[in-house]
């Protein structure tokens, strides 16, 4: 038991998360052609247009179709709905809290993609500096609260139908993950109304931004993912947890240094126990580059199987070093 | 007719003044004690060889003094240089150096400047090309100018002092890049992403080397002494880093044989002393040797001449050359607990920590006259110990070995009081 723990402690995480994301990404964008339908509500961008490839999908693309229904069955039949896409949304989400974003989410991945590509080029990492960062973390919400707020005001006939699931034709997932299965119809502008032309060609705008965001700056698109704005709100009872301990912590910095999140709060916090912020998606590189027995660790369901180890982030770093 | 050439008499070094003092001290440390462990002749012989029969140590490339642990050794490796720490613990370059400093100077401070002022003074390192003399504490800012004075190129390190701060820490980075610019000036070799590679795996099993022995001071009864390991760990500001690491191996080696054999360097209940404050230094290693000589076992540490020098570990994300280096840059700021920082809960926390994980019985708190930041977090750590039921002895002293009788006293109640206080909770 205590070797396996070892086993654990010890991994490369870098590979098993290259992998794991690997499969991820071909399970949810081609899973599809083998029938394979995890519903769709899922807690992640698995982009609902793929179209034949998906395995399931985005949960935000259903959840802004039924809040633009009109408001009287809104608060009726298409209410319960509602209630049971989010429900189902909820279930996914509780398992791997965050983790959907470090580990399956396939914009995250390749977003992950595209910092391997300029690490292999040798162009150093971009970031911001504290002041742009507690600026731009409060974007999330406020996408979040556009993309609820903006179906209800159609459901209610605020505004015209037109503009349908509104963060989907700004979101970058819609243009790039067809690409993968070779559909290259998303990269169009709509100009079948004004709306429309403004939201596609913003959308075209963003997915650049994505493309050319996520190659010089690690997750740069998760920053203002509203679904990660979502998952935060509702992370209270997930059942994977990254927790740490601040007696143990020396504030090297060394978990900062490894996060792709800019997360200060994961190495500067020693007085927090459950140390997931917003902004992070879980991915664990934290947990890996600790050198301090125990500081962090991840639990499921209050047991934990993976904590960081002075053995295992010497094994790692000697394995960075000397390659 | 023969040729009577007249023969100055030059006394050979080990009759002198810097030679004895050293002697006195190492013939204590290896001496005063049965079972040392085999593997620390290696150190014995290195402090012989360098303090008392005051021979010259063969070093690569460029020497470059450093002052402080903050100067990041790995970029003077990269860049072809050879570091040394220059932070002395003789008497007698203690009294050399008391021309440049004020009288109530930290005695390190003098004694670091008395030896650059000495001729053949000891450890013989060689020509220094460079000395790197981070902005810590006063008295060492000012040693700088002082050491520029005696002719020495000195290079101004610029460590911020609240490090805490977000612009601390980008500040610092620049800081450390700008020295990386310098030392490739200086020793005339280009610093690239994969000697930087090679340098960081030289100081990485060097302090894997070190944790492992620092872990096995957790067990008790212990395994070795304290003594033996500021010794160890004072070796590394002047030995070669290859040498040094190989030894402390085989040294790890001989403790696993001790663990398995259930050997026991001290009494079982003897007191478990963690050491901190201003940092014990060869020959001073006066007050670690009284805890241990009046039955104490020094357990771990909070020092500058062994924790804090050689733990903290530096983590790499992308390994490209700028990354690199701000990595290795925070590593030297982030967690440092040395007392010139404006707030210094970190200290603090590890104290508890290691009091904690290594089973200790009390504090030892060493302060050299003259060292104002020790003595202002005097209070502070006290006062967290005590909230933690840790009892703390501070202990004001200085190079001299005048107040040995006194502090041994002292350091004899303190552990009596331990032990008592065990006794009780025992019963
Ligand atoms: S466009 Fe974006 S939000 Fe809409 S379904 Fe695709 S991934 Fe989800
Ligand atoms: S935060 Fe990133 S990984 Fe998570 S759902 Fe959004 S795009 Fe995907
Ligand atoms: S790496 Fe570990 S010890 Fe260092 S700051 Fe992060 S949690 Fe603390
Ligand atoms: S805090 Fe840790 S788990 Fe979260 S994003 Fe940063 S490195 Fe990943
Ligand atoms: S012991 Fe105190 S005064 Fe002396 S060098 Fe260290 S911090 Fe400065």
């Amino acid at each position: 038991m205590s070797k396996l723990r070892d086993a654990v402690n010890n991994v490369d995480l870098k590979r098993f998360r290259f992998w794991f994301q690997l499969a991820a990404f071909v399970l949810f964008v081609y899973g599809g052609y083998l029938a394979i339908n995890l519903g769709n509500s899922l807690p992640m961008f698995s982009c609902g247009y793929i179209r034949d490839g998906r395995a399931g999908v985005c949960y935000l693309l259903p959840l802004q179709h039924q809040l633009a229904r009109p408001w009287p069955q809104l608060f009726s039949y298409a209410g319960v709905a509602v209630l049971t896409g989010f429900a189902i949304f909820a279930l996914w989400f509780i398992v791997l809290n965050k983790g959907w974003c470090g580990f399956v989410c396939p914009l995250g991945t390749l977003q992950d993609w595209l910092t391997s590509l300029r690490q292999k080029l040798g162009i150093r990492q971009s970031g911001y500096t504290h002041e742009q960062f507690r600026r731009l973390t409060w974007i999330k919400y406020v996408l979040l609260a556009l993309l609820l707020l903006i179906p209800l005001g159609i459901g209610g006939g605020l505004w015209s139908h037109e503009v349908g699931a509104p963060f989907c034709q700004i979101c970058p997932g819609r243009m790039v993950l067809p690409l993968f299965v070779g559909d290259f119809s998303q990269w169009t502008i709509d100009f079948s109304s004004p709306g429309k032309i403004v939201l596609t060609a913003l959308g075209m705008g963003i997915t650049g931004l994505f493309i050319v965001g996520a190659f010089v700056k690690k997750r740069f698109f998760c920053f203002f993912c509203p679904m990660s704005a979502l998952h935060y709100l509702l992370s209270k009872p997930a059942l994977l947890r990254l927790r740490k301990d601040g007696s143990k912590c020396t504030r090297c910095g060394d978990c900062y240094t490894a996060c792709d999140m800019e997360i200060r709060e994961i190495a500067d916090d020693v007085t927090r126990k459950e140390i997931m912020t917003d902004d992070c998606t879980l991915c664990l590189k934290c947990v890996a580059a600790c050198p301090e027995k125990g500081a962090l660790k991840v639990d499921f369901a209050n047991i934990t199987f993976f904590e960081s180890t002075e053995e295992g982030f010497i094994k790692r770093m000697n394995k960075g070093i000397r390659k | 007719m023969s040729e009577i050439r007249e023969v100055p008499l030059k006394p050979a070094f080990n009759q002198s003044r810097q030679a004895r003092e050293a002697e006195v001290m190492l013939n204590h440390i290896v001496d005063d004690f049965i079972d040392n462990p085999a593997a620390m002749t290696y150190f014995y012989d290195l402090f012989r060889h360098a303090f008392i029969e005051g021979k010259a140590l063969d070093r690569e490339g460029p020497g470059i003094g450093t002052t402080c642990i903050q100067v990041p050794e790995e970029l003077i490796y990269a860049a072809g240089g050879t570091p040394v720490r220059l932070c002395n613990g003789a008497y007698h370059y203690d009294q050399v150096g008391a021309d440049f400093m004020p009288a109530k100077s930290c005695s390190l401070v003098k004694a670091t400047l008395g030896r650059l002022h000495s001729e053949k003074a000891v450890p013989d390192v060689g020509k220094l090309e460079l000395i790197v003399n981070p902005t810590t504490c006063d008295q060492k800012k000012k040693a700088a100018q002082m050491m520029e004075g005696m002719g020495y190129q000195v290079y101004d390190l610029d460590l911020p002092s609240a490090k805490d701060n977000e612009a601390a820490r980008e500040y610092w980075r620049r800081v450390v890049k700008q020295l990386a610019a310098r030392l490739q000036k200086v020793t005339g070799k280009k610093l690239t992403r994969q000697r930087l590679r090679e340098a960081m795996a030289k100081t990485s099993r060097a302090q894997a080397a070190f944790r492992t022995l620092h872990n096995f001071r957790r067990k008790a009864p212990s395994l070795i002494l304290g003594k033996d390991v500021f010794l160890v760990t004072n070796a590394y500001f002047f030995d070669d880093i290859e040498r040094w690491s190989a030894a402390v191996e085989a040294l790890n080696a001989e403790l696993a044989q001790r663990e398995a054999e259930a050997f026991s360097a001290v009494q079982k209940k003897a007191p478990r002393i963690v050491f901190t404050g201003s940092p014990p230094i060869f020959p001073n290693i006066k007050l670690p040797l009284l805890i241990e000589e009046a039955g104490g076992v020094v357990v771990a540490d909070e020092t500058c001449s062994a924790n804090r020098m050689l733990y903290d570990m530096t983590a790499v994300d992308e390994w490209l050359l700028s990354h690199m280096i701000e990595s290795i840059a925070d590593k030297y700021l982030k967690p440092c607990t040395c007392p010139i920082f404006t707030r210094n809960d970190d200290r603090i926390r590890r104290l508890l920590d290691l009091v904690s994980t290594f089973n200790a019985d009390g504090v030892v708190y060493q302060s050299f006259a003259g060292c104002q930041v020790y003595e202002m977090e005097q209070r502070s750590v006290a006062e967290a110990l005590n909230k933690a039921g840790i009892p703390m002895l501070y202990i004001e002293t200085d190079y001299s070995p005048d107040d040995m009788g006194q502090l041994s006293t002292r350091v004899e109640a303190f552990l009596e009081s331990i032990k008592t206080r065990k006794r009780q909770a025992r019963a």
